[in-house]
């Protein structure tokens, strides 16, 4: 039973016919007594019936196939096999990767020596060609800008343009102590040498400064500002002239 | 699933009228159904709630065009900023307004939750209770907005009758 004087869900439920039949009658007999209220909801109510006229044939616009629930369907069931697709792409990216990584994990355990890593993946990506870069170019900001997405404390990219050396190329690592990066600097003869960073892991094992050969590798190595570090190069005179290069440019 | 898309067909019709009351322009209102009708069909397991299916398929559709409004707004404000575009621009010009053709001049100028409004409970007859979720609001508050939006499409039905329209002169 609604009360008087009515309130606005009286009128709305007035309006859309939507009062029980005591109420409505209660509700006349209140809007007879209330010319004002009963003229005003006279108006609104020829309002809504104008408006269901105007809508219910005018605005049927022209069918469209686009809108079909069927179309539709299709649509989305394409842009997932797209996106699948894409995701597919990432995945054999990550497991590249990783496999990398795990064969560095492997290669690590058995080479109790200092920055083993870094060796086996110069090894890896620069002498073999096993893993793709993530980056190649030939600017040396795009190289640093990329590194600083990664490694943002860590220290700039050394200057080796002395020892004929120029950035060329970059990639991504995981190994046991977090990701690594490696920055492949290339030489005219199509020599190389690279720079590897990475974390220096849970016990935070920090490295005295050092240089040691393995094998036809030259590996010098150093902690730094949250990082270790690790150049190599092929054994030699060239090994020499980019340490001497190294040290002067930090 | 077929018997799903069969109801969605049933309800086409309603749903494009609903958007073009709102967006007052074919090819964005149908836009705006073909997101819906996107979210409707990812979303059908997990999300539709229990009830008329109509409801919830506006709910998903006030709720789209709320959010593009509010983007294009912040959008046109942009350009504010950069000396370019107003107010205006998001909103059809009188020439390309369906509703403006089809003697619902008073019902164009409601603002979009108005027309919202007055679609879903004089149009479609949805329940006060339906109106509320759709708008996220209590019943009490759809009263109150409804009788405002009533009082308002009279205020400008009765404008159009008895003086011209007035325009901004840019």
């Amino acid at each position: 039973m609604i009360n008087l004087p009515p309130n606005d869900h009286d009128f709305n439920a007035w309006l859309d016919d939507r009062l029980p039949p005591t109420d409505r009658q209660r509700l006349d007999a209140w809007l007879g007594q209330n010319p004002d209220q009963a003229r005003r909801l006279r108006a609104q109510l020829h309002d809504a019936q104008q408006l269901r006229a105007a809508m219910s044939g005018a605005l049927t616009p022209p069918p469209n196939p686009v809108l079909d629930p069927t179309a539709i369907r299709q649509q989305l069931h394409q842009r997932r096999r797209q996106s699948l697709a894409r995701a597919a792409g990432l995945a054999v990216a990550v497991a590249l990767g990783s496999l990398g990584g795990w064969q560095l994990r492997g290669w690590q355990s058995v080479t109790p020596a200092p920055m083993g890593d870094a060796l086996q993946a110069y090894r890896l990506f620069a002498q073999q060609g096993m893993l793709p870069a993530d980056l190649q170019v030939a600017d040396r900001g795009t190289l640093q800008g990329w590194l600083d997405r990664w490694f943002s404390a860590a220290q700039r990219l050394p200057d080796l343009r002395q020892a004929g050396f120029e950035p060329v190329a970059a990639r991504l690592l995981s190994t046991e102590q977090g990701a690594a990066a490696m920055v492949v600097y290339q030489n005219a003869d199509g020599q190389k040498v690279s720079f590897y960073i990475r974390p220096p892991g849970p016990n935070h094992k920090m490295l005295p400064p050092g240089s040691r050969q393995d094998g036809e590798l030259q590996a010098a190595y150093w902690s730094g500002p949250g990082f270790n570090y690790a150049v190599v190069s092929p054994a030699g005179p060239m090994a020499q002239t980019v340490l001497n290069q190294l040290h002067s440019s930090f | 699933m077929n018997d799903f898309d069969e109801q969605l067909r049933e309800i086409l019709p309603r749903l494009r009228r609903f958007a073009l009351s709102l967006t007052r322009e074919q090819s964005s209102a149908d836009d705006l159904v073909q997101a819906t009708l996107e979210r409707a069909l990812t979303r059908l397991e997990s999300k539709r709630p229990e009830g008329d299916l109509r409801a919830w398929l506006f709910a998903i559709l006030y709720r789209r065009f709320v959010d593009q409004h509010r983007s294009a707004r912040r959008y046109t404000r942009m350009l504010e900023l950069f000396g370019r575009g107003r107010e205006d621009d998001v909103q059809p010009s009188t020439e390309r307004s369906v509703l403006a053709q089809h003697s619902l001049g008073a019902f164009e100028r409601l603002s979009g939750e108005q027309r919202a409004l007055l679609l879903a409970v004089s149009v479609e007859g949805l329940s006060y209770k339906e109106v509320a979720m759709m708008f996220d609001v209590p019943i009490g508050t759809v009263m109150s907005r409804l009788s405002r939006a009533r009082q308002a499409l009279r205020d400008l039905s009765e404008g159009e009758v008895t003086k011209p329209r007035l325009r901004i002169l840019k």
